[in-house]
């Protein structure tokens, strides 16, 4: 349990000395910045066809622009996880110290929890912003950064299978982002197929999942396919790396 | 003490080690001879559990190391052939970094102790990716040193380091001796003729010669020589 901690903080101390860190958060902020524009400024121009969805709600997961960031920064998020280490070779240390590939791979999946929680935190001034010209639903925003708290522990997973996986961070980058865009994707076959096909989809959809907590409705079922996917995804990676010493 | 026995292992259908067995006694010095590719650093990379071995068996210490493979890694230090290390980090962070992953108490005594033995004290507020390959190699040191391991385990230790460092190094080393267990692989002859009490020489995989390196009578070069480019060996696949 001491080694998970003692490899978690080495991960963060690293990722927050390196100039990534800052190139990541700038232009995932820059970015976030004018989708919140561009939604703040469709409802107030829209206000009678917006119904009851809100800025707040339409930037946490009611619209695309939530998605597509998304897209591209868990990737470059999770690549170095693992991938890094292998790269650089500074795996053979890591792994010939007296420490469980359970511990390493705990310990880089709290790391990268903790980047999603960086990279999230600063979205709360658009909800105190709110606050000041309007009515805010609190309960509905607690309920969004849960769903994306939720929502980012199965991406992160993704991200730190891939990297398990990859030999290099390049490969691991692009192999998260097109496991996340195929989930990404199949979501949005909920509403293109019928019967048991459409089922299966709107049980995966980020779509559905984030449209639903960001009106303040927790639904289990999404947390459970969270749960399911970010426990398989740590299993996976446990077992690539343990798998890696016969190869 | 590390005692291997018929050790094999397999890259797909290739062998890269066969059959070695030798044993390295508590407080010995043995050198790990071999010409380029022999499998030195894939018989050491079992030997810490980076790598599992195809078949045989490892014991260090007497604990077996494919049973139990954290309280065998618990003994020993390890420094990698081309010695990675986290580039980002400053030297002394790195070893803080190591000492709490190997759960070593009072760390910052550690490296400090380990910083004088491997005579980088002076270098340790550098960060580590701007050091010269001389320093890299000696940080690499003091990590394998900082849980004052009674094994240690050493690829190509010597391997871009100035004929100073060099002279260094075997002195820190024949320090060693009776005091920890150190199994060094290299293919220069002159350092196991320097440091080591016994040399164990692998040619194609397999373990062809064991034997005491301050053998007067013998030339280690000669010996060296005539069994690592014999045909008689069998082939590697």
């Amino acid at each position: 349990m001491k080694s998970t901690w003692v490899i978690m903080r080495r991960e963060l101390a690293s990722f927050f000395v390196s100039p990534l860190a800052y190139v990541v958060l700038t232009s995932w902020l820059m970015w976030n910045g004018v989708v919140f524009w561009v939604l703040t400024e469709f409802y107030a121009r829209n206000a009678v066809a917006s119904g009851a969805a809100t800025p707040l709600s339409a930037f946490f997961g009611g619209s695309s622009l939530f998605f597509i960031p998304l897209l591209v920064f868990v990737p470059v998020l999770t690549m170095r996880l693992l991938a890094a280490e292998k790269q650089s070779g500074t795996i053979e240390t890591l792994m010939t110290a007296p420490v469980s590939e359970a511990s390493v791979v705990l310990g880089k999946y709290g790391a990268a929890i903790l980047m999603w929680c960086v990279l999230w935190a600063p979205t709360f001034i658009y909800a105190w912003i709110m606050s000041q010209h309007g009515s805010v639903d609190w309960g509905a925003t607690a309920a969004s950064y849960f769903g994306i708290f939720s929502l980012g522990a199965y991406f992160m997973a993704v991200g730190l299978l891939m990297s398990a996986l990859a030999p290099n961070q390049i490969i691991a980058a692009v192999l998260s982002f097109v496991a996340l865009g195929v989930l990404f994707t199949l979501g949005i076959g909920e509403f293109v197929f019928d019967g048991a096909m459409r089922e299966l989809c709107a049980y995966i959809s980020m779509w559905g999942h984030m449209q639903s907590f960001s009106k303040g409705v927790v639904d289990t079922r999404y947390l459970v396919f969270d749960a399911s996917v970010t426990v398989l995804a740590v299993g996976l990676s446990i077992g690539a790396l343990k798998a890696r010493r016969h190869v | 003490m590390i005692e291997v026995e018929s050790l094999s292992r397999r890259y797909g259908s290739r062998w890269a080690v066969r059959e070695v067995s030798f044993r390295v006694a508590s407080g010995e010095i043995v050198g790990f001879l071999g010409p380029n590719g022999a499998g030195k650093t894939t018989t050491l990379r079992m030997l810490t559990g980076y790598l599992a071995p195809s078949s045989g068996a490892i014991r260090i210490d007497g604990i077996d190391a494919l049973q139990d493979p954290i309280r065998a890694r618990e003994r020993l230090g390890y420094m990698p052939e081309g010695v990675p290390l986290y580039r980002e980090m400053r030297v002394y962070e790195y070893l803080r970094h190591r000492a709490a992953l190997k759960g070593v108490a009072a760390a910052s005594d550690a490296v400090d102790r380990s910083l004088e033995r491997a005579g980088v004290t002076d270098a340790r507020r550098r960060i580590i990716g701007q050091l010269s390959k001389g320093y890299r190699q000696r940080v690499g040191l003091a990590e394998a040193l900082i849980a004052d391991p009674p094994i240690l385990i050493l690829d190509e230790p010597t391997s871009g380091l100035d004929p100073n460092q060099v002279r260094q190094f075997r002195e820190l080393v024949r320090g060693f001796r009776h005091d920890k267990t150190v199994l060094l692989s290299t293919h220069i002859l002159s350092e196991v003729e320097a440091v080591c009490d016994r040399a164990i020489i692998i040619h194609a995989g397999r373990k062809v010669a064991d034997l005491e390196s301050n053998d007067a009578e013998t030339s280690l070069e000669e010996v060296f020589a005539k069994l690592t480019t014999s045909t008689s060996t069998e082939p590697v696949r």
